[in-house]
């Protein structure tokens, strides 16, 4: 283990580490644009340097280990003076339109620039003139004047995703990111550059130009897309959720996610969620408040299942926590004696599948935790079974807790048609999907609260309880499996049942934003 | 000719039998195979009617293992892989210093205009392609160019017209 001193600060760090890495163990800032954790070492931006005693040049932090007793400091004027230089060269080509680019209040080169900017610079040539529009591929847009050439996105295209899309073509101020002979960047990480790239260069085609990102506020929670479980923010503002970004977890998703999985926080934004609770008997609909519905709905299926059994069923999605799975099986399994519990399985044939990186054929954030509540309980029937009762006409009952993100969901509309042999249809789900309410000669809609809303535990593919917590409102008669449950049960109407965990939102919406949000907190770039 | 290199963008291309065993003798003498993306570089060139296409780019891509975006890479950093088709005589003349204090850029300028072409461009029968390019590392001897692989020294205008000429005569029968 070499001890160093960083800027006076006696640090200890494993042997093999490279000075970078022991400035960010020790929590002390050190100017960089191609380094990044998560890839292999480049050496090219020339903006880590920092002066180590007793050797006559700087070195670059990134690429030089720790040795024991080296005395390192980055915050002399020799040091300060060159990165000044180095990051003026950065800037001889750069256009400097912040005004108009979507990195603006997340971008390196202005953060690097509040600190070590010439402001009166000495560069007097034209700017080579570039490309600013690049249709990469499907996913991400090059604006290459903004390039700065860390290189990034290269080796994440061949290190992580392993697809080899990208390089750096030409040479000198000519040197450009590019593909070879047209040629997409077109993978299932393709994003992630976008997120590394520490300038303007890369942007995402869903994303930019939306939103200005000192408007938008982030909220730390799971992707709900697969079995991972990988750890993201989710960025929202009054008028919804923008974008979605991993998180670094190393045990998880390390630094990245799949492009997949940024599409999540489109299900959660109201227009895209059923609204209301209702219920549709002979074509004719009628909103309910949860109060007045829920009570009445309770004794109903309550006195169903005591009288018999077999004609009530509950069919559950991996979509929920495991803290709503249990209360919704303490509630009916325990203390009413339901039978008839089912698991709904939305990709059968793609269950098992994984590719290598992160993305698994489970679409369901909580499949481990449905089975371990059904196995606690020890509810085993099946799918045919379920198929078997509905064709013989034994239930009448079905409630189900259905889809949260629908699009994972491709086969409701053949579970429908299944559905449709039972007398009344309770269908909660945070989704709209046509049809619904003429399932059944009876239908009760439920709205749900999506994982963005609530709190509760997932667990994923290997077994890890991942915790989430509510960000903000927005479907204001959702319910949470909890709530629903709780207004099933509640004998006294009127009950605030539905504010059970809103002492958990967060409403710190309403606050003002503080200093510069983004900058503040974006320690590893 | 010169239609013939423009259709082959789209066709594929092949090494032939001695030019892939160039490329596995490359690929086993460097102990880091991009070290021989230089030398099979050439050989496509060669093998390609003096241009390294796409079809060459995905034909090494396939057989040396490397990515294209890769060996395009390395294609587009240096300017003697010629990325488009060029003639029969391929004329580089050198523009650099040496050369240029001693008329190299009026000599590329008076060989332009004597076959009416543009720098770069490919005459209409094929044969010829004029380019300027930096110093070919014959500064003693400038002004000179070289055509094909081989350099031509000590130019005047009429001297390079001769030797064009000739060549044309040579390699157009
Ligand atoms: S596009 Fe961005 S990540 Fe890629 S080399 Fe340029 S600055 Fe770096
Ligand atoms: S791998 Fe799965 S959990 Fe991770 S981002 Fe993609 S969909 Fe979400
Ligand atoms: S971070 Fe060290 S050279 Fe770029
Ligand atoms: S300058 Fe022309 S050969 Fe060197």
């Amino acid at each position: 283990m070499p001890k160093c001193k960083i800027n006076g600060k006696e640090v200890d760090v494993p042997q093999g580490t490279t000075i970078i890495e022991a400035f960010k163990a020790s929590g002390q800032e050190i100017a960089h644009y191609c380094w990044h954790p998560g890839l292999s070492v480049a050496g090219v931006c020339r903006l880590c340097m920092v002066q180590i005693e007793g050797q006559p040049k700087l070195q670059i932090a990134c690429n030089t280990e720790v040795k024991e007793g080296m005395v390192i400091n980055n915050n002399s004027e020799t040091v300060k003076d060159t990165v000044r230089w180095g990051l003026d060269f950065h800037l001889i080509n750069h256009p400097l339109d912040c005004p108009i680019c979507d990195q603006a209040g997340e971008c390196g080169l202005q953060e690097q620039y509040m600190q070590f900017g010439k402001y009166d610079p000495e560069m007097a040539e034209h700017k080579v003139k570039k490309c600013k529009v690049v249709d990469l591929g499907p996913t991400v847009v090059l604006d290459s004047e903004r390039c700065i050439l860390c290189s990034r996105c290269v080796r994440f295209t061949d290190e992580v995703s392993k697809t080899h899309e990208l390089g750096i073509f030409e040479r000198g101020d000519r040197s450009e990111i590019g593909t070879f002979d047209g040629k997409p960047l077109n993978n299932k990480y393709s994003l992630n550059t976008v997120d590394i790239c520490p300038v303007g260069a890369l942007t995402s085609k869903d994303f930019r130009f939306r939103q200005r990102v000192w408007y938008l506020k982030e909220h730390n929670t799971i992707c709900t897309g697969c079995s991972t479980g990988c750890n993201v923010k989710v960025y929202y503002n009054e008028e919804g959720c923008w974008r979605v970004k991993p998180r670094y977890n190393p045990d998880i998703n390390g630094y990245w996610m799949c492009d997949e999985g940024r599409d999540i926080y489109k299900f959660i934004n109201k227009k895209n969620r059923l609204q209301e609770i209702t219920m549709t008997e002979k074509g004719v609909s009628k909103v309910f408040q949860a109060e007045e519905l829920l009570p009445q709905l309770g004794l109903e299926l309550k006195n169903a299942v005591q009288k018999n059994p077999e004609s009530v069923a509950l069919i559950l999605t991996g979509q929920y926590s495991c803290e709503e799975y249990q209360s919704l099986l303490n509630l009916m399994v325990k203390s009413w004696g339901l039978k008839n519990v089912f698991h709904w399985v939305n990709h059968p044939e793609s269950m098992e599948q994984f590719d290598g990186l992160l993305l698994r054929g489970d679409k369901n954030p909580n499949t481990k935790g449905l089975l371990n509540e059904l196995d606690l309980l020890s509810l085993t029937q099946t799918w045919k079974d379920l198929e078997e009762k509905l064709h013989r006409n034994l239930i009448k009952h079905l409630i189900v807790a259905g889809p949260e993100n629908l699009a994972t969901f491709s086969d409701v509309k053949e579970k429908l048609k299944l559905f449709s042999s039972a007398n009344k249809l309770i269908w909660l789900s945070a989704g709209i999907f046509e049809g619904v309410s003429s399932v059944c000669s009876q239908v009760v809609q439920i709205p749900t609260k999506t994982f963005f809303e609530k709190e509760g535990s997932y667990i994923n593919h290997k077994g890890m309880k991942q915790r989430v917590t509510p960000g903000v409102e927005i479907v204001k008669s959702a319910l949470s499996l909890c709530e629903f449950v709780e207004g099933l049960h509640h004998d006294n109407k009127g009950a605030h049942f539905q504010d059970m965990d809103s002492a958990l939102v967060d409403t710190k919406l309403k606050e003002p934003l503080k200093e510069n949000f983004f900058t503040a907190t974006r320690g590893s770039l | 000719m010169a239609e013939a290199n423009i259709q082959n963008k789209n066709n594929l291309f092949q090494l032939s039998p001695e030019g892939k065993e160039f490329v596995q003798g490359e690929l086993s003498r460097y102990e880091n195979k991009y070290s021989a993306i230089i030398p099979c570089l050439y050989r496509c060139q060669k093998e390609n009617q003096g241009w390294v296409s796409p079809a060459c780019i995905r034909y090494l891509s396939q057989i040396m293992e490397i990515p294209e975006a890769h060996i395009w890479e390395v294609a587009k950093f240096y300017t003697m892989f010629n990325k488009e088709p060029v003639g029969r005589l391929h004329i580089q003349v050198c523009c650099n210093i040496s050369c240029a204090l001693n008329g190299g850029r009026e000599l590329a300028d008076h060989l332009c205009q004597t076959y009416s072409l543009n720098a770069g461009e490919v005459s209409s029968d094929g044969m010829l392609t004029i380019s300027r390019v930096e110093c070919l590392g014959s500064c003693g001897t400038a002004p000179m160019m070289q055509i094909n692989e081989s350099y031509h020294e000590n130019l005047n205008p009429e001297k390079a017209e001769q030797i064009i000429n000739e060549l044309r005569a040579k390699y157009g029968s």
